[in-house]
């Protein structure tokens, strides 16, 4: 994710633009009630941190000065009374606050998510999936940072400044003018400070990526490097990072800790200021011992909201940036969506039809992947594709999924164009296998049953036994009921593809499409896979983007696909007359095929790990 | 730049190899004195904090309201002034020292590991994997850096905050001091007990996260699978679960730090309050003087609320450690000695390799090779050929001694190679390997890669044209400037093997080892890359791994592995007249193109 962080930086905005404050605002919404209890517990904290110290002012001047400890007694009284209360609501503070930011959080990951589901593959082929991940996960939580502590922070710092104002001009007007001055320097020295510190920080992250990356790349590519003998020179350019990272790190270091005694001294120079002033005048202005050490203690204490709304202000604008990607992604329009008047098709079993289809992605509209293609599949004809990488095979299967629309021309299902059937009317009667099959952490019979959802345990088992799949199934560990890992990441390909062929058997789908594997599986798991296939193949309309020989010969029309356009089409017989692209890549992928059958090192016995 | 000096001499692992504490010391070398005024400049800056009080309280017994009192006045300002600037300096220093140690430590520590990774066997490697060691030398040496910078710095803050105000009040009456810290070990206990839990959670809460992005991460990249079979809405609900469990995770975790600390308050502030009663009683009867009284109510509270935070601390603390034993280790982990041997001849060898009853096994008792014999001459090509793991990536793999063989004895130009240093042995053997490799730079450094910086440019160029790369590069923008990787183009496999050829043939080692170098390729530059492995070929030992006849047919010396044993050995010719599986697999080609034959007459006959 780390490798994101880069990007995410180039496209920092830093303009303020109200209406995405507006936006965040309104995630906060649907919980006022919970906005407005920790606003208020945050007010109570902070309004009385201002009267303890109020309260101990009084203690001092009309209780101890005095020698009077009845007063002193009685003072204490509500002090330990709203000790009791500013407890409760620091309770109030914390869980409101904080729950309510997990809730802002899991709002917005449910939001993006559910969004996310809607948008077209055209969305997905332009954007890194660890970019997407980025908004979904470290986006999300700065935004919901800052209308949560962010806003309690800022809250508390007003809060704390106001009251502490209040009563030092209560206790003397004159005084706390000399304070009121020095409140703006403080202020704008703490921004400089937290916009510096961040900025290192972020520094520090962005050299901290690179590291990594040189981690990783010296890691897997150990075995280059040891045979390349690089290792001093490596170094020497690793050390240069590090370098970097050092005096990025240190700055950050210097800069914080700068950063208080700055403060300090400011304050302290006022305090100095006060007890001069008061000093050069009669009976100390009117000053008191009590409010003597009031003032030292709001002074002495005053830094600490500051530094913390000078803070939230530093962040309020990565904040923002971040919120403005989130929005961008939630206001991203999927291209492919049902039209005004679409209805379920009830069935899509019938012709299929290309008209004059052209198609093109979004960013290059002017290179046609497909173009004036034209085609007519009789129902329950089964045809394969062949041709080489971008020719334009999957373009064709992807329209045929409606997972992109022709960007000119028409495809009817059954006379009719697809346009006017709902997404889900079409998609959920049609059944595909990838070519590197995806299978979701799980048990084998969770995976299958995706293909139905409420589907029995026995149609499951009857599912795989169609598609060849249930004989594995068997052997492994745990049976249905094993863990097929991240991705599918403990099955084999071979197995991947059989458990797919199973979950697309489940379906029951009206219509078939497959991307063969083009990588080996041992010869076992090829019957068990052609098996299945031809299960799906029965009776239905399928169209099969084909490796394998016995998968093109069995079709009853192969076309060859190069350039967008069909190059050949016809039966095999009559393509391997025509001697041309076909009865070359025929021929070649026989030649491969049966060395991989023969070869006695590959199907001797079974290879061992080396 | 940052100058490296004698810190980057130090031997981490003999730092590391001792005792924890030790070897966490150990780990501040060449910074003692720094983070001995680090520590120092944190008691100089509690010491003055409380000193403010101390003036406060002579201002208000001894200058305020006396006769003195005009002239004293500016000299107690100047001395609040003073006591400030003095504590800023230091409470600066301690800062800034202890941050640079952070960083010289973690830097140091960074470049060690970076060059452990490099130099440690590819055993370890084999065992290791990539995710835990790259979580090991990024996240846990961070944890150490800041166990340096901050939290041993927080801790001794806090300690020192204790330890000099209670001092103070120990000064201003005995009495009222022991009575002022009676919750103190209450709220230690308690913070540490809280923080343990808090910490508890937050792991549970950083779990499920892990699995949240883990459905996210699955949805998205398997979007098409989503799509086809309509299950948007399924999706949704799998996420909500996860999404919702996280909440309530989070939950939990804000319950537990939303009890500690208004409890923590409710205590603090219940001494704070019966500090004050006694301090007041004792002022009223006389005992204390006024200054003395308003002085201990500010220490009291710069005495009592920072000790809260010490559970955190020392949760955070004890993290630090376990991540300093992660890191120590990898660090502890024996280094390939790359100098070790003593026979280092001047020149190149010549490349005469004899293997004479060599076996091999990576863990005992599971031989990988068995009792190899053969002879190489210089410049011959030597063809290995057999089934995956049959052994021959492991023979070629002891040539620059990335493994060293269990017994029997392996001769280069008569010498035995354990006596030839490691770095002497890859210096001079080129490796091409099946899965090319490429560093994310430009292709030109990518090709200098193993060679001196100052190598001419065009002697790059000229590695490009033999390799038959130079074409392709001079058609990217960018020409040798490309950069190669994640951001940069991306290469077929081609490409990329030529490019590997061209790295090989630039650095022009004696002995050359082909690792099944052309089975990535696609079959329009095979031709190609033929032609640059031949020209690559010439007068170098080579040792060519493949599964085709083809491929070997032309080779000096063929051997057939099996099961870690040779076979077969002789020329084509020798083989063929053998019955063997050579020969087998010679037929099954031969049979294969007649098939090929029948195969496209009965396509083309049949009606």
């Amino acid at each position: 994710m780390e490798d994101y962080n880069e990007f995410q930086e180039e496209e920092f905005s830093t303009k303020f633009n109200g209406r995405t404050i507006q936006r965040i605002l309104s995630l906060l919404k649907p919980h006022w009630p919970w906005v407005l209890g920790f606003l208020v517990a945050i007010s109570v904290v902070s309004g009385l941190d201002s009267y303890f110290t109020y309260l101990n002012k009084r203690i001092i001047d009309e209780g101890v000065a005095m020698r009077d400890m009845s007063v002193v007694f009685e003072l204490m009284k509500p002090y330990a009374a709203l000790l009791l209360v500013q407890a409760a609501a620091v309770f109030a503070f914390i869980w409101l606050t904080g729950v309510l930011g997990e809730r802002v959080r899991y709002d917005l990951r449910k939001k993006m998510f559910e969004h996310l589901q809607n948008l077209s593959l055209s969305y997905y082929n332009r954007t890194p999936v660890g970019w997407i991940i980025s908004r979904v996960t470290s986006d999300s939580d700065r935004v919901a940072e800052l209308v949560t502590w962010g806003m309690l922070d800022t809250t508390w710092g007003i809060m704390n400044i106001i009251t502490a104002m209040y009563f030092m001009a209560i206790i003397n007007w004159k005084l706390a003018l000399i304070v009121f001055a020095c409140i703006p320097v403080l202020i704008v020295v703490a921004s400089w400070f937290q916009k510096k510190i961040i900025k290192e920080y972020r520094e520090v992250r962005k050299i901290n990526s690179r590291i990594t990356g040189a981690y990783n790349e010296n890691i897997t590519g150990v075995r280059v490097v040891k045979s390349l003998g690089r290792e001093v020179a490596n170094l020497d350019e690793f050390s240069g990072t590090t370098g970097e990272m050092y005096k990025a790190g240190f700055r950050a270091a210097w800069l914080s800790a700068l950063f208080l005694p700055v403060v300090q001294i400011i304050t302290a120079i006022s305090l100095g200021s006060i007890i001069w002033y008061g000093g050069i005048q009669t009976e100390f202005g009117g000053m008191t011992l009590g409010g003597i050490q009031a003032f030292i203690a709001y002074m002495t204490f005053m830094l600490f909201p500051i530094q913390e709304m000078a803070r939230v202000y530093a962040e309020l604008q990565h904040a923002v940036a971040s919120a403005e990607r989130i929005f961008s992604m939630i206001d991203a329009v999927p291209t492919v969506i049902d039209l005004p008047g679409a209805k379920d098709p009830g069935t899509i079993k019938g012709d299929i039809v290309f008209e004059n289809v052209r198609f093109a992605y979004d960013d290059a509209p002017d290179e046609a992947v497909l173009s004036d293609f034209n085609l007519h599949v009789k129902q329950g004809e089964n045809i394969a594709l062949v041709g080489p990488t971008g020719g334009g095979k999957s373009t064709i299967v992807n329209l045929i999924c409606r997972f992109f629309e022709p960007t000119q021309g028409r495809i009817l299902i059954g006379g009719t164009d697809y346009k006017d059937f709902t997404l889900h009317g079409i998609q959920s009667r049609i059944g595909v296998v990838l070519q590197t099959p995806h299978l979701f952490s799980g048990t084998i019979r969770e995976n299958i049953r995706y293909g139905r959802l409420d589907a029995s345990d026995a149609e499951v088992e009857e599912a795989a036994k169609l598609a060849g799949a249930h004989r594995f199934i068997e052997d492994l560990d745990g049976g249905y009921s094993g863990q097929v890992g991240e991705g599918g990441n403990l099955l084999s390909v071979g197995q991947k593809q059989l458990i797919s062929l199973a979950r697309a058997v489940l379906a029951n789908p009206e219509f078939f499409v497959m991307d063969e594997a083009t990588s080996s599986v041992d010869t076992l798991t090829e019957a068990l896979i052609q098996q299945g296939m031809e299960t799906m193949m029965k009776d239905r309309t399928s169209f099969i983007i084909a490796h394998r020989l016995s998968t093109i010969k069995r079709a009853d029309r192969i076309l060859v696909i190069e350039g967008g356009q069909i190059a050949e089409m016809g039966s095999h017989s009559q393509l391997m007359r025509q001697k041309g692209h076909y009865y070359n890549l025929y021929t070649q992928q026989f030649r491969e095929e049966l060395t991989g059958k023969q070869d006695p090192f590959l199907t001797g016995r079974p290879a061992t790990a080396s | 730049m940052v100058t490296q000096g004698h810190l980057d001499q130090t031997d981490l692992k003999k730092v590391v190899s001792q005792k924890r504490f030790q070897g966490l010391v150990g780990l501040l070398q060449g910074n003692y004195r720094a983070y001995a005024a680090a520590a120092f400049s944190l008691a100089i800056s509690a010491l003055c904090r409380s000193g403010v009080y101390l003036l406060l309280a002579y201002f208000v017994d001894d200058v305020l309201g006396k006769p003195n009192f005009q002239t004293q006045v500016p000299l107690v300002a100047l001395g609040f002034l003073g006591l400030a600037l003095v504590q800023g300096i230091f409470t600066y220093a301690s800062g800034t020292l202890s941050g640079r140690t952070g960083e010289r430590v973690a830097r140091r520590l960074r470049n060690y590991l970076y060059d452990q990774l490099q130099r440690l066997s590819f055993g370890f490697h084999d065992r290791t994997k990539t995710g835990e060691l790259i979580q090991k030398v990024t996240s846990d040496v961070d944890a150490v850096r800041r166990f340096i910078a901050q939290e041993s710095i927080e801790f001794g803050r806090i300690i020192s905050l204790f330890l000099v105000n209670f001092g103070l009040l120990l000064y201003i009456n005995t009495r009222l001091a022991w009575l002022s810290i009676i919750c103190v070990p209450i709220t230690v206990g308690m913070s540490v007990f809280f923080f343990g839990r808090i910490s508890k959670a937050y792991e549970a809460f950083q779990n499920q996260d892990g699995a949240l992005s883990a459905v996210l991460q699955e949805n998205l990249s398997g979007v098409r699978v989503v799509k086809a079979f309509a299950r948007q809405r399924y999706e949704i609900d799998k996420f909500e679960k996860e999404n919702w469990s996280k909440y309530l995770l989070g939950r939990k975790l804000l319950m537990w730090h939303s009890t500690f600390w208004p409890i923590s308050d409710i205590i603090t502030g219940a001494q704070m309050l019966y500090g004050f009663y006694l301090g007041a009683q004792m002022t009223v009867a006389g005992i204390l003087t006024l200054g003395d009284f308003i002085a201990y109510v500010s220490v009291l509270a710069w005495l009592l609320w920072p000790i809260r935070n010490l559970g955190r601390v020392i949760v955070q603390m004890s993290q630090g450690l376990v991540s300093f034993d992660r890191v120590a280790s990898i660090i502890k982990e024996e280094r390939e000695p790359l100098d070790d041997g003593d026979y280092q001849p001047a020149g190149k060898p010549r490349g005469e390799l004899v293997f004479d009853n060599v076996s091999f096994e990576y863990e005992s008792g599971q031989p990988v090779l068995s009792n190899i014999s053969f002879r190489a001459e210089p410049g011959q090509v030597i063809a290995l050929l057999g089934s995956t793991g049959s052994g021959k990536t492991s023979l070629v793999s002891l040539l620059p001694r990335f493994y060293d063989y269990t017994s029997g004895q392996i001769l280069l130009d008569g010498v035995e190679l354990k006596r030839y240093s490691r770095r002497y042995l890859r210096e001079n053997i080129g490796i091409v390997l099946q899965e090319p490799f490429l560093f994310s730079r430009s292709i030109r450094e990518n090709i200098r890669y193993s060679v001196a910086d100052s190598m001419p440019d065009s002697d790059i160029e000229q590695a490009a044209r033999a390799a038959a790369v130079h074409e392709v590069i001079t058609t990217f923008p960018k020409q040798y400037e490309t950069m190669v990787g994640e951001r940069g183009v991306t290469l077929s496999g081609g490409q990329k093997q030529r490019i590997t050829l061209a790295r090989t043939l630039l650095k022009n080692p004696a002995i050359l080892i082909l690792d099944d170098a052309t089975s990535s390729v696609d079959t329009e530059t095979e031709a190609e890359i033929r032609a640059a492995l031949k020209r690559l070929m010439e007068n170098r030992t080579t040792f060519l791994i493949a599964h085709r006849i083809q491929s070997v047919m032309l080779a000096d010396l063929i051997l057939v592995f099996d099961q870690g044993k040779i076979v077969q050995q002789g020329k084509h010719e020798e083989l063929l007249a053998q019955d063997g599986i050579y020969r087998k697999v010679f037929d099954i080609q031969t049979m294969i193109e007649e098939e090929v034959q029948r195969e496209v007459a009965s396509a083309t006959g049949q009606d």
